[in-house]
C-alpha cells in the first residue's frame, strides 16, 4: 500500500452516499450517485441547471427518500432519514429560496435554529420551572454568538422582511449556524448576490469551516467562488455524476468542461 | 453628587486611573457591549488589567520611550494596551481607524513598529502588506488566524493577560513626555504626526471637565475614541480625570443603535458623527409637502413661540432626540472642525447646543526614523503643555 493510499484510508468519511437514486413518477432526477465528504472539508455540488444538485441535497437532508442507494452519516447508515432525524443528528441547512420568518426579528429567526437545544418541555417552558429556568439565556447566548460570527449585529432586531436580500440570506445561514450542525448544507447560497456580497459570504462560510470545524456541503453555480473555497468538488449532469475529486482536477476533466460549455448535450 | 476636585493632581494618565481605581474601586471605568449585553470593568479591574499587560510588555523588553502600535477600532482591549504603553513611559500610537486600508499600510510601513496590537485578521493582513515584522504582536480577535506565528512573538490578548506574575511594573509615566501620537496621510500623500503629552493632555482634559461640570455619575460613548488627538484630550483624558463611565459599541456599524440604548450624557463627536445623524434623520423624515413633514417643519423652528415649544417638544423633538440617543445628553461636544450651519441649526432646534472643541495641535512631518535618542528617551517633538 502507497502513502497515498494509507493516508486516504485514515481519513473520516462523514457522509458516504452510495449508489443514490430518486425518480419522481418516473423521470430519474438522480441515478447511481456514490460520493463521500471528509469531515471538516467543503464540498460543492456543481452542475447545469436540472443537474439533481438540488435532489441529492433533498434527499440527505431526508425531505426526499432516495429509491435506491445508502446513506452513511457519521459512521451509521441510514435506509431512510426523516428530516427532523436529520437534524437530531446535526445536519442543517439553508434553503436555495429563502425560508425564513419574515415577520419575525433576526434575533427571533435564529432562536428557531436553537429548538432542538432546548432541554426543557412545554410544561416546564409554560411554567417557568425546572430546566426552563435560566434556558432562555442560554440559548440567547448561543444566538448571540452567532449573531456576532456572521456580523449581523446591527440588524439584530430588525425584522427580517425590511432586511435586503443578501443580509437575509446571510440570516438564514444562521439560523442553520445555530443548530450547531456537524454537517451544513448550503442550496445556493449566493444566488442573487453581487460580488461584494458573494466574496463576505464565501468568508463566512469558510470561516465557519475552519473556525468552527463544521464540514460543508453547498451547491453553488459561480464556479470562480466554488474553486476558490472549495476542497473537493462534485459535478452532476443529467442526474449523474462526472466528476469528483479535489477543485484543480475537476476543472481539467473533459467531461466537466464538455458540460459546462454545453457541447456534450 | 460626586464631582471632579482639584486635590492632588496625578500628572499622567496612568496616575489617574491608579488613583480612580484607588477612590472608586469597584464603580463601573467602562462598558463594552458584546453579544448584545453590556459587559462591566471597574476601575479597579481596569488599573489591574493595565498593570498585568504593562508586566506582561516589560519582561519582553518594551522600555520607557518605546512606541505601541496600535491598529484596532475602539474597544476595551486597545485601551488597556494604550494605558500599559503609557505606564512603561511608551507611546500609544493610534491610527485613525476608519482610515482606508491603503493609507493604513502606507503609515505602518514608514512606522516601523516594533510593538504593535492588532485588532484581528484584517489588521494583521495590514501589518504583513506593509511588510511588518514586529517584535510582539498583540491581537485581540483570534478569528481567522490558524496561522499565527508560533515563535512568540504573536500572542492574544486573553493569552497574555492570562500569564500571572508577581513581577509588578514601576509606573514611569513622565509628564511631559508624549502620551499619544497619532498619524495620518496629508497632501501629497506625505506622512504627518501629531504627539501629545501627558501634560498636554491633563490639561486640556481638566479644561474641558471644569467648563461642562463632568462627573462620576457622567456616561459618554467611545465610537471614535482612536480617530484623532482631539478624542485623546476631550474623552480619554476627561474619563480618567473625572472618573466617569466610557462606553464601547458592539462594533462601529452598531453605535447609532448602542447610542440610543445608553443615552450618553457626554457625547464628544466630529463633524462626520453629528452631519451623519443628521444626514439619518433627515432620510426618514415625510415627503416634503405633506402635513407631517410641515408640523415636524413647525416644532423645529430655530425661535418657538410658547405653545411651539411645548406641543413640540412632545410630538417631534422629544422622540427625534430619542432616536437620535441623544435624550438624556447634557455635553454634546465637538471635536475639531466645525458643524456646517444646516446640521448646527438642526441640532440647535432640538434643544442640543453643540459646543466646538477645537483640536489645537498642528499636525507636522515627523523626524526621520528611527528617531534620535536623547538621554535614553526618544525626542518626540511634543507640544508645550
Amino acid at each position: 500500500m502507497t502513502q497515498t493510499q494509507a493516508k486516504a484510508t485514515q481519513v473520516e468519511h462523514l457522509l458516504e452516499l452510495e449508489n443514490i437514486g430518486v425518480s419522481f413518477k418516473g423521470v430519474n432526477a438522480v441515478t447511481d450517485i456514490s460520493f463521500a465528504v471528509v469531515t471538516g472539508e467543503i464540498c460543492a455540488l456543481i452542475g447545469p441547471n436540472g443537474a439533481g444538485k438540488s435532489s441529492l441535497l433533498n434527499v440527505i437532508n431526508g425531505v426526499y427518500q432516495a429509491q435506491e442507494g445508502r446513506i452513511r452519516f457519521a459512521g451509521q447508515e441510514h435506509r431512510r432519514m426523516r428530516p427532523h432525524d436529520v437534524a437530531v443528528r446535526g445536519i442543517a441547512r439553508t434553503f436555495q429560496n429563502i425560508a425564513l420568518f419574515k415577520g419575525m426579528s433576526v434575533l427571533d429567526n435564529v432562536l428557531t435554529g436553537r429548538t432542538l437545544k432546548r432541554r426543557s418541555n412545554w410544561i416546564e417552558q409554560a411554567l417557568r420551572i425546572g430546566r426552563a429556568a435560566g434556558e432562555d439565556d442560554r440559548q440567547r447566548e448561543a444566538a448571540e454568538r452567532v449573531i456576532e460570527f456572521l456580523h449581523l449585529q446591527p440588524w439584530r432586531d430588525t425584522l427580517v422582511g425590511k432586511l435586503p436580500y443578501g443580509l437575509q440570506k446571510r440570516v438564514e445561514l444562521a439560523r442553520a449556524l445555530a443548530a450547531e450542525p456537524r454537517l451544513l448544507l448550503l442550496d445556493e447560497p449566493m444566488a442573487g448576490m453581487n460580488a461584494d456580497e458573494k466574496q463576505q459570504m464565501s468568508r463566512f462560510i469558510v470561516d465557519i469551516n475552519r473556525e468552527l470545524g463544521t464540514t460543508v456541503v453547498l451547491i453553488e453555480h459561480d464556479i470562480g467562488v466554488v474553486m476558490g473555497i472549495s476542497d473537493h468538488v462534485v459535478v452532476l449532469d443529467y442526474g449523474r455524476k462526472i466528476g469528483d475529486g479535489p477543485p484543480d482536477e475537476v476543472r481539467q476533466s473533459p467531461e466537466v468542461i464538455a458540460a459546462y460549455l454545453g457541447t456534450r448535450h | 453628587m460626586a464631582t471632579f476636585t482639584d486635590n492632588p493632581q496625578p500628572g499622567t494618565l496612568p496616575q489617574w486611573l491608579q488613583q480612580q481605581a484607588r477612590q472608586q474601586g469597584m464603580g463601573i471605568a467602562l462598558r463594552h457591549k458584546r453579544l448584545g449585553v453590556w459587559q462591566l470593568r471597574t476601575w479597579g479591574q481596569l488599573a489591574a488589567e493595565v498593570e498585568q499587560l504593562a508586566a506582561a510588555l516589560q519582561v519582553r523588553g518594551f522600555v520607557p520611550g518605546a512606541s505601541l502600535v496600535i491598529v484596532s477600532r475602539p474597544r476595551p482591549e486597545a485601551l488597556i494596551a494604550a494605558l500599559a504603553a503609557q505606564w512603561l513611559g511608551g507611546v500609544a500610537v493610534l491610527l485613525d481607524p476608519l482610515e482606508a486600508a491603503a493609507s493604513q499600510v502606507t503609515l505602518l510601513r514608514e512606522l516601523h513598529g516594533e510593538w504593535v496590537f492588532a485588532e484581528g485578521h484584517e489588521e494583521i493582513q495590514r501589518l504583513r502588506a506593509a511588510g511588518l515584522a514586529p517584535r510582539l504582536l498583540i491581537y485581540a480577535d483570534g478569528r481567522g488566524l490558524a496561522q499565527v506565528s508560533q515563535a512568540g512573538d504573536t500572542l492574544a490578548f486573553a493569552q497574555l493577560q492570562q500569564q500571572r506574575s508577581d513581577h509588578r511594573p514601576e509606573l514611569q509615566a513622565r509628564a511631559e513626555r508624549t502620551a499619544f501620537a497619532f498619524y495620518r496621510l496629508g497632501a501629497g500623500q506625505r506622512i504627518e504626526q501629531q504627539r501629545i503629552s501627558h501634560a498636554e493632555l491633563l490639561q486640556d482634559g481638566r479644561r474641558l471637565v471644569h467648563s461642562e461640570q463632568l462627573g462620576r455619575q457622567d456616561e459618554a460613548l467611545a465610537a471614535r475614541a482612536f480617530a484623532a488627538g482631539g478624542h485623546a484630550r476631550y474623552l480619554l483624558a476627561p474619563w480618567l480625570m473625572a472618573g466617569f463611565r466610557l462606553n464601547f459599541p458592539e462594533n462601529l456599524a452598531t453605535r447609532d443603535q448602542d447610542r440610543r440604548e445608553l443615552g450618553p450624557t457626554l457625547v464628544a463627536g466630529t463633524r462626520a458623527t453629528y452631519e451623519r445623524l443628521h444626514a439619518q434623520v433627515l432620510a426618514r423624515l415625510p415627503a416634503p409637502g405633506s402635513w407631517r413633514r410641515r408640523l415636524v417643519e413647525w416644532a423645529l423652528v430655530e425661535h418657538p413661540g410658547a405653545l411651539q415649544r411645548h406641543l413640540g417638544y412632545w410630538l417631534i423633538r422629544r422622540p427625534l432626540r430619542d432616536v437620535l440617543g441623544f435624550s438624556r445628553t447634557r455635553a454634546p461636544l465637538l471635536v475639531g472642525e466645525a458643524l456646517a450651519p444646516p446640521t448646527l441649526a438642526f441640532f440647535r432646534a432640538l434643544a442640543i447646543e453643540v459646543r466646538t472643541w477645537p483640536d489645537p495641535a498642528q499636525w507636522h512631518r515627523p523626524v526621520p526614523w528611527p528617531a534620535p535618542l536623547v538621554n535614553g528617551w526618544i525626542e518626540d517633538n511634543t507640544q508645550p503643555a
